[in-house]
């Protein structure tokens, strides 16, 4: 939708609330309002370059056959541990393109202006289907899959492997796929050390029933986002100048002088690949609402070795749909910018020793560039039954690293914190939650 | 946390035992971990710049810090200045 479409003034229309110069202003290119008639701010920001400027599809990947680049086969694997593709038919290996260098991801964040948007990081389209569906080039046979869980599948009648390649409107195919580099045994060893560190809090159940088999690879969809931004800091800073005491004995009292300032801090600062979770679910760290915030612990991820999107890389391993747009994750970016702002300016506080107090502080993204990855992650989940449903508990995997970490749930959907504390001073330990101490 | 820490939690009480089952919940479950983005994050700073204006004296007060101090309270967010575009 372009402005040309919409007329050019709107009168009547209301002062405040969405649409108004008073609402956030959507995304470049797709404002309702002449932008002559908007502050500049608002102008330079509608007359940015149009987002999409990169294009990451994949044009001979289309018709969902991956090829061998040697002998043409299609039955492609990831090779386990690495970030290489091998045809199963010649043994031929070679690497997928780093999407680091093929978009020139790395380099110019400085001059980033306006918002850039990979292509498979674009708006999801509400309306479009999950099923999609292949005409096999072998036999002609139809080959239907399911974006929301699977970008792969396999012609029943000749083997075919097919990959969801094309970018789609759903936006279940994102930019770039990070491999998995450790294997399933690696993984389920990390769970067993995991849970032995904490044998106390660890449930006998768990440790008795655990089944190295139910533990799943997944591809998580994050964005992950380069920034170019600057943020200023304001507020007031003490330094002592006197301290003495009053008194004698019990009644002695330390009294402090001190002197105060108005400080400032401005910093331009650019930000390189940091990852946000796309999905809302797995993205919520909220964790009085959310205590199943795996993902996010389990960061940081090597993203400069991502490589361009090709389903082969997805073959036996499940992934999860993004469901968030660049403009919902703007608000928790830019959370984020002000925090890491917050970061770099500490150490140029150093002389107040009676601390600071950071008062106002005020953020400008001048350009931010959005790129649609997903991220490997081992998981297991275990349900322990109990009142209400019981409870489930997850250990997740970084599919890079090897980083553990741990949650629970209630399956009621109720948050675990809802179990107060005081249930535990009662009777030492809430019955049926955890497993007791018996070390 | 060691092997013996069911029997601290015995010898510490009923008041003793939720804050110490309380800490041991927090690590297993890791509740309040988030990935550190400030520090593990790519960033290219350039020199920090500013101001610092003496405006007053606090003379003979009891507090050894200033009032509500957060310069470590890094995702503490405090006042939020727009950009004067109203539109923000
Ligand atoms: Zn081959
Ligand atoms: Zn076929």
């Amino acid at each position: 939708m372009s402005s040309a479409d919409i007329p050019s003034s709107t009168p009547g229309r209301p002062a405040t609330g969405p649409g108004s110069p008073q609402d956030v202003p959507p995304s470049p290119g797709r404002f309702a309002i002449d932008p002559a008639t908007l502050p500049e701010p608002i102008r330079d920001e509608l007359q940015a370059p149009d987002p999409a400027a990169i294009n990451t599809s994949a044009d001979e990947l289309k018709d969902g056959l991956n090829r061998c680049p040697k002998c043409g086969a299609t039955d492609i694997r990831h090779k386990p541990g690495s970030d290489l593709l091998i045809c199963l038919y010649c043994r031929n290996e070679w690497h997928g393109k780093r999407v680091e260098e093929e978009f020139g991801l790395g380099v110019g964040i400085d001059q980033l202006k306006g918002t850039v948007i990979a292509s498979g990081a674009r708006d999801i389209a509400a309306d479009a289907a999950t099923l999609m569906s292949f005409k096999c080039t072998g036999c002609g046979a139809e080959v239907t899959i399911n974006t929301e869980s699977a970008m792969t599948a396999r012609c029943h009648w000749c083997r075919h492997v097919f990959g969801v390649n094309e970018q789609v409107a759903n936006g279940a195919v994102p930019d770039a796929v990070l491999p998995f580099h450790i294997k399933k045994d690696d993984a389920v060893a990390r769970i067993r050390q995991f849970v032995g560190k904490r044998r106390m809090f660890a449930l006998k159940a768990f440790k008795q029933q655990f089944i190295p088999e139910n533990v799943i690879s997944v591809y998580l969809p994050y964005m992950i986002v380069d920034g170019n931004t600057s943020v200023s800091v304001a507020g007031k800073a003490e330094i002592e100048t006197r301290r003495y005491t009053r008194g004698s004995g019990k009644d002695k009292t330390t009294y402090y002088d001190a002197d105060v300032y108005q400080v400032e801090r401005h910093v331009d600062f650019t930000v390189d690949d940091l990852p946000l979770e796309s999905s809302t679910v797995r993205g919520n760290l909220d964790t009085r609402a959310n205590t199943n915030n795996i993902i996010n612990t389990i960061l940081p991820f090597d993203t400069k070795n991502a490589v361009k999107w090709n389903a082969s890389y997805l073959i036996g391993v499940s992934s999860e749909k993004r469901d968030q747009d660049v403009e919902h994750l703007r608000p928790r970016l830019e959370d984020q910018l002000l925090s890491i702002a917050r970061a770099q300016v500490e150490s140029s506080m150093g002389r107040y020793d009676r601390g600071v107090r950071c008062e106002q502080e005020r953020l400008s993204v001048h350009g931010t560039r959005w790129v649609s990855m997903y991220l490997p992650v081992w998981l297991y989940s275990y349900h322990q039954p109990g009142r209400n449903g019981g409870m489930l508990h997850y250990i997740a995997v970084n599919g890079r690293t090897g980083k553990p970490w741990a949650a629970c749930r209630c399956s009621s959907g109720s948050s675990c914190w809802q179990r107060s504390p005081s249930a535990a001073s009662s009777k030492a330990l809430p019955s049926g939650s955890w497993e007791p101490p018996h070390e | 946390m060691s092997e013996d820490s069911g029997l601290w939690l015995l010898l510490a009480g009923p008041a003793g035992a939720a804050g110490l089952y309380w800490a041991l919940y927090r690590y297993y479950r890791n509740t309040d971990k988030s990935h550190a983005v400030e520090h593990e994050t790519a960033v290219e700073a350039q020199p920090v710049t500013g101001s610092d204006h003496k405006f007053d004296e606090v003379k003979g007060t009891r507090e050894s810090r200033i009032s509500d101090d957060n310069l470590r309270a890094y995702r503490k967010r405090v006042k939020r200045i727009r950009d004067d575009t109203a539109a923000r």
